[in-house]
């Protein structure tokens, strides 16, 4: 057996191309891959952090974007203990299909998943999307919110890292069982404070 | 020997350690002396030896010295013995390239009139040959060589020729090909094809040759897709005759390669494995693209899918029967298949063709990466992937159809004669759903296919299986004056005429109890599922999977254990409701009963009985009791109830029997009576009984105390660890009447 004391699965989702198999690379590997083709059906990888001492395995799976993949992805949603919607900051169609995105959510992911959104590509000149209008579809939409870059490296760490810990929150709120089995019917209510009234939750802008 | 400052001394004191010191300096002066002294000899020794040894030094010098001079010539000699061989290997290399470039002229000169005979007889592999010659030498050397030697005239005309051979044939070996495509004569088709390489035409040789080919292609798969629209209903490979015809096409190409790799390797060389696959997989794109969209028409797939997936969206109410699904479904699977198949086909010839013609790692790196680009981007390539989404959405409405129906057709098993414990007919139905759609998602080949399947499927089971479960549970198990023994041989009749009779408490009895075995039989089925898949996964991958894709099956295979985990808290659930339904309204009055039928537990010793007359008829019920949930309940099922029941019992005994009074003798027949139970109890159940009656059983201890004092022999001493606390020992104690209050608060705890 593997030393851990929690395993949560993290999904990752949003539009073809806003780089979500980058932000996972760069997480799990520590590399920026250039010219990444387009992910075919699902990736997984696995990495174990230490979050205050506790071992804690992260699964992450890093869907495809595009639509043809999309009955496959939808089944990871259901057992995902959170939810990264990520879209690309300099690209406005990425942004704009962020409301199917949450309507795909509802429909197939647990009401009490953790949703994290991602403005990626902090990086780029280009940028589209301003930070708050990011931010304020967060906040509107009970999500926390991080804008990252990983070719930069900003904020990828710091992106699993608090979802691992507010993972962990969650899960001792819930005990004795330390590993939430994405069952709807015993599922821990998952504080969602809004980014806004507590600058020092999870995910809450850190610009 | 430092020097002695005399203005420091400033006292006789200061005198007297002088001298003091002095002597010490003194005596450590003498020791050291002495020692010198002693090694005199020694040393003389030495000296005398070392001096005779020098003398024989002075040859080894004079001798080195030559030595030295020796080497230096030696030296000196092999460097220009060295330089000259240098000089000889240079002068041995122009001679060497003056002969290639002297045979080069030579053949220049046969070639140029060869080349010229060759084309007049027709002889293309004899002027090819003559070219390809050509072609390998210098140009520009041979002519700087030939002005050398004032030959240029007869030369420049000799390359003025060859050139116009090398045109003329480039031309007409190009036409001969053509000629021979379109008049369909293989064997001249190949013949020309061997000569593209001799004019260093690889490039056009291989694109005209696999151009040739994939018309042969195409008019193989026109044919055979023409067939499948033909084929009758009635033909056992109708419902998989897509499938079948996309197979013929690969088969095709695979016996394309097969046949003409030799013939490629040997005139074009190896490598160029890659550069035919492509050309052939723009034909195979084309041939199947055409061969799904004959299977979305003839099939009426395009419209299947959009129902079901409209209805799993929940944004219309239109239905398609699981049937229909379930035929289409197996094509799917196999149409992916085959592409899989296909696939790792070309990946291996490629792969084997670079290892042997590539050296370089990063070269063939690179062109590794354009082998998957081709077999993920490819048309035929993408097509599979739409359809292997479509396949998951269909699959998961089949399942969830399929899943619904066996609810609606739910209805009360008949256990065997061993077992004859009742169960619902959905359990079984549900589960063999769920394994033929999951062992149906194998046959696709396709890992994510797979993983979607069994992501779907746990999710089936956890929610809507197990929601199920917990709704019939939560209807309750419906208390009232009616034994359970009443409500068994009710289901015993309703069984025997085939349907449930009585009144509606005994149908939702039986009902609640084989829905409570359904959960425990479900536990057993979900360890079993992933037994049995784990088997079909290697029965079906073998060893094609690498190490990431078969951890990524395992790891949405752990899903079925978060299934477990859901059932478990709704068989948690049921028992719980048992609990309060059927085991405490029964329990409690006969353990009133109990303390009743004895008036008093303050007795004389003549009262004493050994074989308590109220234990017994407590027995007895309880015995019955068990024994008619035994029969309805499965074996586990049972074991958890029992176990329930027995903590249930503990408890609500202790309940009781703080309530009553106590002498020594009242005690010991207590103690008597409830080893009686302890007794019975451990025959009926293989749950150790011992641990939920610790309570009692030390309370016992306590009635049975001849005085207080006692209780320091057992307090905090022995093997014993207590589990009344220090105020409960005192509360028990008050219950016998003969010991005193003031003896019981002076006890120290």
């Amino acid at each position: 057996m593997e030393d851990y004391r929690f395993l949560f699965k993290v999904v990752l989702v949003g539009n073809a191309g806003v780089g979500k198999t980058c932000l996972v690379r760069r997480f799990t590997q520590g590399l920026f891959p250039p010219g990444q083709g387009a992910t075919i059906g699902v990736d997984f990888m696995i990495k174990t952090v230490d979050i205050n001492g506790e071992k804690v395995k992260l699964q992450i799976w890093d869907t495809a974007g595009q639509e043809r993949f999309r009955s496959i992805t939808q089944s990871y949603y259901r057992s995902a203990h959170a939810l990264i919607l990520v879209y690309d900051v300099s690209s406005q169609p990425s942004f704009d299909c962020l409301p199917d995105w949450l309507r795909e959510i509802e429909e197939y992911a647990n009401a009490k998943v953790l949703r994290v959104l991602v403005g990626n590509k902090t990086d780029r000149e280009d940028r589209e999307i301003p930070t708050y209008v990011g931010e304020d579809f967060a906040q509107r939409n009970n999500m926390y919110f991080m804008e990252t870059s990983a070719k930069e490296a900003d904020n990828v760490e710091k992106l699993f890292m608090e979802i691992a810990h507010a993972l962990i929150e969650q899960a001792k709120a819930r005990e004795p069982v330390p590993e939430y089995k994405g069952n709807p019917g015993q599922s821990v209510t998952l504080n969602h404070r809004t980014p806004s009234t507590t600058s020092e939750s999870c995910c809450s802008r850190l610009l | 020997m430092d020097l002695i400052d005399f203005s420091q001394i400033k006292s006789l004191q200061d005198l007297d350690m002088l001298e003091k010191e002095l002597d010490a300096k003194d005596m450590e002066c003498d020791v050291r002396i002495k020692d010198l002294l002693s090694n005199r000899s020694d040393l003389e020794f030495q000296l005398r030896s070392l001096s005779k040894k020098l003398s024989n030094l002075k040859p080894v010098e004079a001798e080195s010295q030559h030595f030295a001079e020796v080497i230096k010539s030696t030296a000196l000699l092999a460097e220009d013995v060295s330089a000259k061989v240098r000089l000889l290997d240079k002068a041995k290399n122009r001679v060497s390239e003056c002969q290639q470039r002297v045979n080069d002229l030579l053949d220049l000169q046969q070639c140029s009139e060869g080349v010229a005979t060759a084309m007049q007889n027709e002889d293309y592999e004899q002027a090819a040959a003559h070219v390809h010659r050509f072609l390998t030498m210098d140009e520009t050397l041979l002519k700087h060589t030939a002005r050398d030697v004032s030959e240029g005239r007869t030369m420049d005309a000799s390359f003025h020729r060859l050139h116009d051979a090398e045109n003329q044939l480039k031309k007409v070996v190009a036409e001969k090909f053509d000629e021979a495509v379109k008049d369909d004569d293989l064997a001249s088709v190949e013949r020309f094809f061997k000569i593209f390489p001799l004019l260093n035409m690889h490039d056009d040789g291989l694109r005209r040759f696999t151009n040739y080919l994939s018309t042969k292609l195409q008019d193989s798969s026109t044919k055979n897709l023409n067939e499948a629209r033909l084929t009758r209903e009635t033909d056992k490979r109708a419902n998989v005759i897509f499938a079948d015809t996309l197979t013929l096409l690969f088969e095709g190409i695979a016996r394309i390669i097969e046949i003409h790799q030799p013939l490629i390797e040997t005139y074009y060389g190896p490598g160029r494995i890659l550069s035919v696959m492509e050309y052939f997989q723009k034909e195979c794109d084309t041939q199947s693209k055409l061969i799904i969209e004959e299977f979305r028409k003839h099939r009426d797939f395009s419209k299947k899918v959009q129902i079901v997936s409209a209805y799993l969206n929940q944004r219309s109410e239109t239905k398609i029967d699981a049937k229909e699904v379930d035929s289409v479904l197996n094509e799917l699977t196999l149409l992916n298949a085959r592409t899989e198949l296909y696939a790792r086909f070309v990946r291996r010839r490629v792969t084997s063709d670079l290892d042997i013609s590539v050296t370089d790692e990063a070269e063939k790196n690179a062109k590794l990466k354009n082998v998957d680009r081709l077999l993920k981007d490819g048309e035929t390539f993408r097509v599979m992937q739409i359809l292997l989404g479509q396949y998951i959405l269909l699959e998961q409405y089949f399942m969830a159809q399929s899943v619904q129906k066996a609810v609606e057709l739910d209805s009360l098993i008949e256990g065997s004669s061993d077992d004859l414990f009742v169960v619902t007919s959905v359990t079984d139905d549900v589960f063999f759903i769920v394994k033929k759609c999951i062992k149906r998602s194998l046959v696709s080949q396709s890992v994510d296919g797979v993983c979607a399947v069994i992501n779907n499927a746990c999710g089936i089971l956890e929610s809507d299986f197990a929601d199920l479960l917990l709704n019939q549970l939560r209807q309750g198990f419906p208390s009232g004056y009616l034994d359970l023994a009443q409500a068994y041989s009710v289901l015993q009749s309703s069984l025997q005429h085939g349907k449930i009779q009585g009144s509606d408490i005994e149908k939702n009895r039986t009902q609640f109890v084989a829905y409570l075995n359904n959960t425990d039989v479900s536990m057993e089925y979900v360890a079993a599922l992933k037994n049995s898949l784990d088997k079909s996964i290697q029965d079906a991958f073998g060893n094609n999977l690498t190490p990431y894709e078969k951890d990524k099956i395992t790891n949405c295979l752990s899903g079925l254990s978060s299934v477990n985990i859901r059932l478990k808290s709704v068989s948690e659930f049921g028992f719980s409701q048992l609990k309060s339904s059927a085991v405490k309204p029964r329990v409690k009055p006969w353990l009133d009963a109990f303390f009743h039928s004895r008036t008093t537990y303050e007795i004389e010793e003549d009262e004493f009985q050994d074989d308590s007359e109220s234990m017994q008829t407590l027995i007895s019920n309880l015995d019955a009791f068990f024994k008619s949930f035994k029969v309805c309940l499965s074996p586990t099922t049972h074991g958890t109830f029992v176990s329930m029941a027995v903590t249930e019992i503990a408890l609500q005994m202790e309940k009781v029997l703080l309530k009553v009074k106590f002498n020594r003798i009242g005690g010991l027949q207590y103690d008597k009576e409830l080893r009686t139970l302890m007794g019975y109890l451990t025959s009926s159940t293989t749950w150790s009984v011992r641990d939920k009656f610790a309570r009692l059983t030390q309370i016992t201890i306590l009635l049975t105390l001849e005085k207080v004092s006692e209780v320091a022999d057992f307090w905090g001493k022995g093997p014993v660890a207590w589990r009344l606390t220090a105020q409960e020992v005192r509360q028990v104690l008050a219950m016998r009447s003969d010991f005193r209050q003031e003896d019981i608060r002076r006890l120290k705890l």
